[in-house]
């Protein structure tokens, strides 16, 4: 099946080819669970191309970020999106930070993709990964000291069990049948409300604990496509400084609270920023809880109308329901 | 009694059960600080080495997220605490008063790899020799142990017998852990280990688990962990240094984020900030990274490095070549794979290296 997929994308970018500056897209890492991004240039490496459950990255920010390959007059950069990346494409277009006549979008419907940390956990001891594929819902998996046999489910990323948007928004080319999300609409923010039934004292025991393992890596902030500021980001600015070099759980705090309320009604809940962190804190549950709010009070999600203006982008002074 | 402690004293070797060990590091925490590696969270696949308490969850069976790179390089460490008082002599002025804060309590660490300790090997080089002694990094290095295994989880990262290490490698260890049936056989390497073997009230092992480990060790000796080629690499990135287009892909894909430099065991620099609080505060040491664009902002405005591409480029330059051109030839990464395993984008050093080498030789022959 993925096979398939890679191959009719293979072919979709040997005809696009052309008309393009560069396609963004997944090539094997150094086993066969880690994908890595690739950006082809020449056709002669069209065939590193993959597609399957382990392409994990959002790609978009590769459209922005410098040094980013930039179309020349009249040409386009291709760029492989699942259902959420498309709506950071569609996040960077509203916001102006792309043009829509810039990019060629080739959407892949995607049912879920693996966190490589579940399956190193499913291994035990050994983790030298010889071979990996997945067939009707199960990964296989060889290792050094055996085969192990998991059902897909759980060791999908925790984005994708509550993924609604499973299938691409916005595209000039859809390779791969159209997927039915994990959950329904109504209950994505379910583990948002779970956690707000807790006692404060409880929710902060949560936080502290987990935010106390963050070494200030600021891999959630690189690969968000939609953190912008970048280079001059405040978490590292000395004058006027803002936050402290501190490993405390106060600096750390005060920068993962100003990370988030910066991606206030602008996160499109791609869940990078929590799929980078090297010491797994799950990062993305605080900008849940902002769009959450986003959604009550504007009634509006980020990434899916490249037409509307994000809430906090604009100011209307007959504003309601605040 | 006393002919036991004795003989305790004088034995170079010590056999800890699985189901004593932690009792027999809470022997030593009485008198050392014994950093661990443990789970990071509950759930959590990550492991990092922290300071042993009763009960945790001590686990040796691979290799840790974070090595235990800040028992010597905390991630934040205050140099200098200093505080404005009114001055006693005249009040109408202010004195400053500082103090400088030293660390020498003597740590453990036990279940380090040969990877982790041949960290602190590279960075031996930058903070300890030379004309300029890093006092605090000194004393903190100076009173540590490191209670190393012999390493058999190598997995698909790891390449430590390609860059001038090996599994087995106790270079810098005090003490070698050797995993056998039943527990673990600790043996003495350093005049050192005899102390903490007397604190830790175990037995001397038998004649048959001496044997075990001699066969685990020998097994352990005798494999070699990747297949690195690295001849050519350190006049290499000399010669392709403005080969922008080489450096390109080698790191299109980077997210200029610090997870390599923080999870890496050779990855030493760091920055320095005075921390105000009111009238006090602290001068603090602080890890930085060469990913980050701040990391070479100069006062001018000019950033010699202003993509992630001039960026990358000094990271595997600095570790294959301007280091061990500076410091005979020792190359300043332990091949522990951390980086690859950690980065967001799987990025694997061992490519670059190979691109290095392959752009290298190109030019030669042609």
């Amino acid at each position: 099946m993925w096979s398939e997929i890679t191959k009719k994308l293979q072919e979709t970018v040997q005809n696009i080819m052309p008309q393009v500056e560069a396609v963004i897209g997944w090539e094997r890492g150094f086993n066969e669970i880690r994908i890595k991004p690739v950006v082809i240039k020449k056709e002669g490496d069209i065939s590193k191309l993959v597609w399957n459950p382990f392409c994990v990255q959002n790609l978009s920010g590769y459209l922005v970020k410098s040094p980013a390959v930039i179309p020349r007059e009249g040409r386009r950069v291709a760029i492989c999106v699942k259902g959420c990346d498309s709506r950071s494409v569609t996040a960077l277009i509203q916001e102006g930070f792309l043009k829509r006549d810039q990019i060629f979008i080739i959407g892949i419907p995607c049912s879920g993709t693996v966190d490589w940390r579940k399956v190193m956990k499913r291994l035990e001891r050994s983790s030298v990964i010889h071979r990996a594929e997945i067939k009707d819902g199960r990964l296989m998996v060889e290792h050094a000291e055996g085969v192990e046999e998991i059902p897909l489910r759980e060791i999908l990323l925790r984005r994708c069990l509550r993924c609604v948007y499973p299938n691409p928004t916005v595209s000039d080319v859809v390779i791969g049948e159209t997927v039915s999300p994990h959950i329904e609409k109504e209950d994505l923010y379910k583990d948002v409300e779970a956690f707000e039934r807790k006692s404060l004292d409880e929710r902060r025991k949560f936080w502290a604990e987990t935010l106390s393992r963050c070494i200030r890596c600021y891999a959630c902030r690189n690969a968000c496509p939609l953190c912008i500021c970048q280079d001059w980001c405040i978490a590292e600015r000395r004058d006027p400084k803002w936050v402290t070099q501190k490993p405390t759980l106060k600096d750390i705090l005060l920068f993962h609270g100003i990370h988030a309320l910066h991606l206030a009604g602008r996160c499109t809940e791609c869940g990078e920023c929590e799929r980078v962190c090297p010491m797994e804190i799950p990062v993305m549950f605080i900008k849940e809880k902002l769009n959450e709010t986003t959604l009550r009070l504007f009634s509006y999600e980020a990434g899916i109308d490249s037409n509307l203006v994000p809430p906090l982008l604009t100011f209307n002074p007959h504003e309601t329901g605040i | 009694m006393v002919a036991r402690r004795k003989e305790k004293k004088s034995q170079n070797r010590i056999f800890i059960p699985l189901e004593g060990l932690n009792q027999t590091l809470e022997n030593l925490s009485k008198h050392f600080t014994v950093w661990v590696p443990m789970p990071s969270g509950e759930n959590e696949w990550s492991l990092e080495f922290k300071p042993l308490h009763r009960g945790c969850k001590i686990l040796l069976d691979r290799q840790s997220t974070l090595p235990p790179k800040k028992v010597i390089l905390p991630q934040g460490q205050t140099l200098i605490e200093y505080e404005y008082k009114k001055s006693e002599s005249d009040p109408s002025k202010q004195d400053l008063v500082l103090r400088e804060v030293i660390d020498e309590s003597p740590i453990i660490v036990f279940g380090t790899r040969p990877c982790d300790v041949r960290g602190f090997l590279v960075c031996d080089k930058v903070f300890l020799q030379g004309r300029y002694i890093d006092v605090y990094y000194r004393a903190r290095r100076l009173n540590t142990l490191f209670a190393t295994l012999f390493c058999r989880e190598a997995d698909d990262a790891c390449f430590c017998s390609s860059v001038g290490s090996g599994p087995a490698d106790m270079e810098g260890s005090d003490i070698g852990i050797t995993p056998i049936d039943g527990g673990w056989i600790l043996e003495g390497l350093t005049d050192r280990a005899s102390e903490i073997f007397s604190l830790c009230d175990c037995e001397a092992p038998d004649e048959k688990q001496i044997e075990d480990a001699r066969r685990v060790q020998e097994e352990v000796r005798s494999m070699r962990v990747g297949n690195l080629r690295t001849d050519g690499v350190l006049e290499g990135v000399k010669g392709q240094f403005q080969n922008m287009e080489l450096w390109r892909d080698i790191a299109e894909s980077c997210l200029s984020c610090g997870v390599c430099t923080y999870v890496c065991p050779t990855c030493y620099c760091f920055t320095i900030t005075d921390e105000p609080q009111g009238l006090r505060g602290e001068r603090l040491r602080s890890w930085d990274s060469c990913m980050f664009y701040q990391y070479t902002q100069e006062a001018s405005g000019h950033n010699p490095r202003p993509t992630k591409l001039e960026r990358y480029r000094n990271r595997l330059g600095h570790k294959f070549s301007y280091f061990p051109l500076r410091y005979s030839g020792m190359i300043a990464c332990c091949g522990c794979g951390r980086c690859i395993r950690s980065c967001p984008v799987s990025i694997d050093i061992r490519q670059g290296v190979e691109r290095v080498r392959e752009a290298h030789h190109g030019c030669v022959c042609s």
